[in-house]
């Protein structure tokens, strides 16, 4: 049985769905936030957004945008992590943290193994990691070229450079160790890159490097793997895109949508008093919102033990632990079913906004 | 509920009708007039054309790749106006609500997503489940994958092969399969920039040729209805109408389906090197029975190239109009989005809208050529009715071709074409041959038993917009459409087929997945439990 309260004290689910939908139909512009949630609980709350004509956001849109502006800004060359397993004879890590973001990495590109396919088939891979945290690229083969984070923008900088035969007057003690790297990716038949937006580096570090794999497709193959924020971000960022054309961060204030990363942001909304009731879903993580302000109506789908101080929380299970989802799955670049490891009788995401939606008073007239 | 349409002119090829008439039907079905029946609703129908659902044979609505243009180009569809009600979301422009109100206010009632990645055939269905009120298909891709390419370097028995085909087929939910590129996807990973029909994938030792024929064969012998639907090699190049031709002849006489061949109808003539070819491609096809083609018609207008060929999306980067683009080497095929803009006062641009068009007015057989754009390749699949409304009428191609550069003229044989497609004929190539093509017995006709699927236009002197808003629109016998409106959502179908296989190709495979990915294999299955409903396939029979 799923659990309910309000400010603290114990209400029904039934209760709980009814105020929720009061709170979000009594407000003129509600943000869905977080977004923590599987594919079927993006899909209920993007098609609740804009039943409400509110906004939603995900808790990790910077993220979410930081790749996603190198796309629709410059290009973007990228492929499975079956194809860097199968197919990289050069492999480029690219900031800290890395096997943290994804804990199944080495494992899934197995990047003791030697390549299968290709000329390259059965050779040792060339392996590199720029920026690691301490110990991280211990247990593989790779040459380490150590850089802060705040450093990784100067080193991919004179990557590139050295790449297109360009003379660099950067950090001298790392330029030898760069200049090798440069030479393996323009002798690699198929050079993979793998890089994260939650490991701290910017848009335009990001575009750096994807400049370099573009310049690198001039002669040779090199692409990239990235790896996915937190919190289900890249299927919900999927979800969004087929079910508005938008990433997060889109609201519905005129009866459809508009993509506005400044305008749309859930803690800007809040803080600034353009939205005037919350939704907050965070069903991966119990993660709390980012905004200060402490008197917007809230309601929080989290997981349990995850409950808020205040406003009407309800419970819902954790995906692809509590109950099956579907959800982006980074090890193989596309949508999965994942059963659930623990079941429980969790209600999940979709199944609590469904029951929100239909107990607000009629549609919104367009 | 018995309804009739009452004193329409019923344009219905398979049933031969082309006069005024009534449809009857009750239960989402039509019905043979009831003796002496009487409705429980009359709807007078005089003055308008009545014809059954359209069915688009070849539109990228949905999948990883299409999703990707989407997030690419939000600046090419910002959205306009408010939706009405009953509708979310059907007015948020390329988003797969909008994609089935818009299909179904032109009077479609089925669409076939022709490239679906084995590997991401769950997001391809996610996405057509989120398609509201028409039916729908796909076409899962193989030819650049490493299990097929290994089973044919090892040469094995055809049965083996037929096994694999018919498990991707049923294990995808598809309606059959399509071959992009035959091992130009792989070439290019191994940094082959062309690749021609007989030229060899690096390490396999094996031709396009021989990829596309034995899945061409497979096809057949395991029992689905649609022929193999292939992308040529040389897509979009000068002189690649003999890679046409070639392909032609390498189908041996057995069923072909060649798709947007507009782009493959070019000859090397003029000073621009670059000429129509129709002429011949439309000869060829037409004394070739076995094969058919779907034209992928170029309209001018700011669109987005999406293929599974990606090593022609890589060449096309350097002329992406706005200079960006997505290029993905998948598990096989992968994918490549590059924006274009086709400009009518561009010499190329108007060399190819005058040869899509020569195909349609040279082919004889309406039901051996299909309507596309290949969209949004061509140009979007609102520009369908614009593209009757010009192989209907002489005169509206001559206004057009006024407009382009004279000496594109000179290398087209458009302006002595004069045919003008009937009524009929545009329902041949949008229903009853759409249907036959996949083998569907109760679509695109209105004969008794079929789907209430039906489309009421009314004519004008305004024929695209005639076809752009139909006056009334029933998918399975429900009223969805009045006044060029989508007045309710209801949800559609995704139709596949199960072919039979021997099961152990599945140990093999999951040995396989095991050894090269260290993956289980199920991870790329698509059971029911995967989607957000219950009812979203119906499976249609094979062929045996």
């Amino acid at each position: 049985m799923s659990k309910a309260t309000l400010d603290g004290k114990p209400i029904t689910l039934e209760d709980a769905c009814r105020e929720a939908a009061r709170i979000l139909g009594d407000a003129t512009f509600p943000v869905v936030a977080g977004l923590g949630a599987d594919a079927a609980g993006a899909r209920s709350a993007i098609l609740l957004a804009e039943q409400l004509r509110g906004a939603y956001d995900h808790l990790a849109s910077k993220e979410i945008l930081a790749d996603l502006d190198v796309l629709r800004s410059f290009s973007m060359f990228t492929t499975t992590p079956n194809e860097a397993r199968v197919r990289a004879d050069a492999l480029l890590f690219v900031g800290p943290g890395l096997s943290q973001l994804w804990p199944a990495m080495l494992e899934r590109l197995a990047p003791g193994q030697p390549p299968r396919h290709g000329a390259q088939a059965g050779q040792q891979r060339r392996i590199f990691w720029i920026g690691p945290e301490a110990n991280e690229a211990a247990n593989i083969p790779a040459t380490i070229i150590p850089a802060a984070r705040d450093e990784l923008p100067e080193m991919l900088a004179m990557l590139r450079a050295r790449v297109g035969g360009r003379p660099v007057a950067g950090d001298a003690a790392r330029q030898p160790a760069i200049d090798e790297l440069a030479g393996v990716l323009k002798n690699a038949h198929f050079g993979v890159v793998v890089w994260s937006a939650s490991s701290g580096i910017d848009p335009l570090a990001i575009e750096m490097l994807q400049a370099m794999v573009a310049d690198l497709n001039v002669t040779t193959r090199c692409t990239g793997v990235p790896i996915g924020a937190r919190s289900g971000a890249a299927g919900v960022t999927q979800t969004s895109g087929w079910m508005t054309g938008f990433p997060p961060r889109t609201g519905f204030g005129r009866g459809y949508p508009e993509h506005d990363p400044w305008r749309f942001e859930a803690k800007r909304l809040v803080d600034s008093g353009e939205a005037d009731a919350a939704l907050w879903i965070s069903a991966y993580s119990g993660e709390a919102p980012p905004w200060s302000k402490g008197d917007v109506p809230l309601i929080t789908l989290a997981p349990a033990g995850k409950e808020p101080g205040r406003g009407l929380y309800i419970e819902v299970g954790q995906p692809g632990v509590t109950h099956d989802c579907v959800e982006f799955a980074q090890e193989i670049g596309s949508f999965a079913l994942r059963k659930a490891t623990t079941p429980s009788s969790a209600p999940s995401v979709a199944q609590i906004i469904d029951a929100i939606a239909t107990k607000l008073q009629g549609e919104v007239s367009c | 509920m018995l309804t009739v349409l009452r004193g329409g002119h019923v344009v219905d090829p398979a049933t031969k009708q082309d006069a005024i008439g009534d449809v009857w039907f009750k239960d989402g079905r039509i019905v043979a007039p009831p003796p002496g029946g009487k409705a429980d609703k009359e709807i007078d129908v005089s003055g308008h054309v009545v014809m059954a659902g359209a069915i688009d044979i070849h539109s990228h609505i949905a999948g990883g790749n299409v999703n990707t243009a989407r997030l690419l180009l939000p600046e090419l569809h910002r959205a306009i106006r408010a939706r009405r009600a009953g509708t979310p979301l059907s007015t948020a422009k390329w988003s797969t609500y909008e994609t089935g109100r818009l299909y179904a206010q032109m009077g479609f009632t089925m669409v076939v997503e022709p490239a679906m990645a084995p590997h991401a055939s769950l997001q391809t269905h996610l996405e057509l489940n989120d398609v509201p009120i028409i039916d729908k298909g796909a076409l899962t891709v193989l030819g650049n994958d490493d299990f097929l390419l290994r089973m044919l370097r090892k040469g094995e028995a055809e049965s083996a092969i037929n096994d694999y085909v018919a498990f991707t087929v049923g294990n995808t939910r598809s309606l059959g399969l399509k071959c992009i590129n035959p091992g130009g996807c792989e070439a290019f990973k191994e940094n082959l920039r062309v690749f021609g029909l007989d030229d060899e994938v690096p390490f396999y030792g094996l031709t396009s040729r021989q990829i596309f024929q034995a899945l061409q064969k497979s096809t057949q012998a395991v029992g689905v209805h649609h022929p193999l639907h292939l992308h040529m090699n040389n897509l979009g190049i000068a002189g690649n109408i003999d890679t046409a031709l070639d392909t032609i002849d390498a189908a041996q006489g057995l069923p072909l389906h060649l798709a947007h061949v507009q782009f493959y109808a070019y000859g090397k003539e003029g000073k621009n090197a670059f000429s129509s070819a129709s002429a011949r491609f439309a000869e060829k096809i037409n004394a070739n029975a076995n094969v058919s083609v779907d034209v992928g018609q170029v309209m001018f207008s700011d669109t987005v190239t999406i293929s599974s060929d990606v090593l022609k999306q890589f060449n096309s980067m350097p002329g992406g109009m706005p200079k960006k683009g997505a290029i993905f080497d998948g598990d096989a095929n992968g994918g490549g989005v590059v924006p274009y803009a086709y400009k009518i006062s561009n010499y190329y641009n108007a060399i190819q809208w005058a040869a899509g068009l020569e195909l349609f007015l040279l082919i004889n057989n309406p039901e051996q050529v299909y309507f596309t754009t290949d969209h949004p390749n061509g140009g979007p699949f609102t520009a369908y009715p614009d593209l009757f409304a010009l192989l209907m009428s002489a005169d509206l191609r001559a206004q057009t071709m006024a407009r382009l550069p004279t000496e594109a003229l000179e290398h087209t044989t458009l302006p002595s074409l004069k045919r003008e497609y009937t009524l009929y004929e545009i329902a041949q190539m949008s229903r009853s041959g759409a249907a036959k093509l996949f083998g569907f017995t109760d679509r695109g006709q209105l004969g008794a038993g079929a789907v209430a699927d039906i489309a009421v236009y009314k004519p004008g002197k305004d024929v695209a917009g005639m076809f752009r808003r139909a006056a009334y629109v029933y998918k399975d016998g429900e009223l969805v459409v009045r006044n060029g409106e989508v007045t309710q959502y209801k949800r559609g179908k995704t139709l596949n087929i199960r072919p039979r296989y021997d099961n152990n190709i599945t140990t093999r495979l999951d040995a396989y997945y095991d050894e090269l990915y260290g993956l289980p294999r199920s991870i790329f299955d698509l059971p029911d439990a995967a989607l957000p409903n219950h009812d979203v396939f119906a499976e249609v029979a094979c062929r045996n």
